[in-house]
């Protein structure tokens, strides 16, 4: 979107890091025998990924002060449904922080999963505007679970009980392969459509961005899950720094339809 | 159908002289590299002619604009009139509507942080003038027509080398540039 958007990218990213976190969660909640919950420790760290996140996206707004004016729209525009999801996955989330040892610590970790999800839809609907053909469907919010999948699992190595660990793995390396298979598939989908997507796909290919993200975020850790069979404390560092290039391809690389006017579309 | 104000752009008439960006300049002194009319030159691959075609663009106040409908902050209305007007002093700088205008008409205006585009002269509208860029053409190549009642034959809405949004429906007409008549040896 012809710059990298650096506020964008660390919400975006940030954000789906701590949704993430919450959903794996709130699944090992429900996939465990026992009562598994999310401690306090847990909770912190999805707090500071959502704080961190929520505090790039000021600096994107030319006027951060008027930033709750952005609920207005709720009637039409996706972006005050984005800000709304982000809000209450925030408050819901600062809930689950102080009442961890309640009976309805599981409930709540559960809803908020569940409120994250639908953030992420808003999220989606809300980068997927018709000034960019390539990315006017259903993509961005494949990506954006794509996202929130990898770094919620990497994350959770962090905290989940070791227990946990071959389950975290097995989840980590399907979707390291999802989503390799998707970050090389749809490039070339691009290149066989009109003007503009075409464009997409080839500056995407030819962007030491895109191909960093490749190899940083997908391919060099599920090398490493392959060759160790375990998520060591640094790699979801690794997939973080990829999962940052490939957003900021996404906002850099992808070519607005007015980039062709006066040619053919 | 309501009325709905539309600019009417005859290619075949344009000379690409920019008098009308230059107008719109004048007007509201906009900073540099804030541009809401542009004119551009049509790629070779379209009008493959030494004679150069030409469109010159702005804010198409669509039927179903975008800009209003993914704006947070509801600055952007529609007039009766059909004109999409973006109300500056509620604008908070997302660039929302500036990602997602395929016709790239908001833009940015970094001295006030917010974003702005093509008011159709709204004003001088309503005091019976013409917008500026259209009284400014000299060769009148720009025209603003009334949608409702327009009915010039052999216009378009979706030539080649501009982007075709049927769910936004611009409100902009073109009459392409004819094709220059190559006299042969067979001819005379």
């Amino acid at each position: 979107m012809s710059t990298i958007e650096m506020p964008l990218v660390l919400f975006s990213v940030l954000s789906q890091t701590a949704i993430g976190l919450v959903v794996i969660n709130s699944c090992r909640q429900w996939a465990a025998d026992g009562p598994a919950k999310t401690d306090r420790g847990q909770w912190g760290i999805v707090l500071a990924f959502l704080i961190t996140g929520m505090a790039a996206s000021f600096f994107h707004l030319g006027h951060p002060l008027q930033a709750y004016t952005a609920l207005k729209h709720l009637g039409k525009a996706w972006l005050s449904w984005e800000l709304l999801g982000i809000s209450v996955f925030l408050c819901l989330t600062l809930l689950g922080f102080f009442m961890v040892k309640g009976k309805n610590a599981r409930l709540v970790t559960t809803l908020t999963a569940l409120v994250g999800v639908l953030t992420l839809l808003f999220m989606g609907m809300t980068y997927a505007p018709p000034g960019y053909p390539a990315v006017n469907n259903v993509l961005p919010l494949v990506f954006f679970l794509i996202t929130a999948l990898l770094l919620g699992t990497g994350f959770s190595a962090w905290v989940a009980p070791s227990a946990a660990k071959p389950w975290l793995t097995r989840i980590l390396t399907v979707t390291l392969i999802v989503g390799v298979i998707v970050y090389l598939i749809v490039p070339c989908i691009w290149l066989s459509g009109g003007t503009s997507m075409a464009q997409t796909g080839w500056t995407w290919f030819a962007s030491p961005l895109y191909w960093g993200r490749v190899a940083v975020g997908l391919v060099l850790p599920l090398a490493v899950l392959w060759r160790i069979k375990d998520i060591p404390l640094w790699l979801p560092v690794l997939i973080l720094l990829g999962e940052l290039m490939g957003r900021a391809a996404f906002f850099r690389d992808t070519v607005h339809a007015a980039a062709n006017i006066g040619g053919l579309q | 159908m309501k009325k709905q104000y539309a600019f009417f752009i005859d290619a075949e008439r344009c000379i690409g002289c920019f008098t009308c960006a230059m107008a719109c300049k004048n007007q509201y002194h906009q900073p540099e590299k804030v541009i809401w009319r542009q004119v551009y030159p049509l790629d070779e691959e379209i009008y493959p002619y030494t004679e150069r075609a030409f469109y010159s663009l702005a804010c198409n106040h669509c039927e179903n604009p975008t800009c209003l409908n993914v704006c947070p902050v509801k600055a952007y209305y529609k007039r009766e009139d059909g004109v999409v007007v973006h109300e500056q002093e509620k604008c908070i700088g997302c660039g929302n509507c500036i990602r997602s205008c395929p016709y790239g008409a908001p833009r940015y205006n970094p001295e006030v942080k917010k974003a702005e585009k093509c008011s159709f002269c709204w004003q001088r509208i309503d005091a019976g003038l013409k917008p500026q860029c259209v009284q400014s053409c000299p060769v009148e190549a720009l025209q603003i027509v009334d949608l409702a009642t327009f009915d010039k034959p052999g216009a378009v809405q979706y030539p080649p080398g501009f982007p075709k949004y049927p769910k936004l429906n611009p409100s902009v007409r073109f009459v392409l540039p004819r094709l220059p008549k190559i006299i042969g040896r067979e001819d005379i």
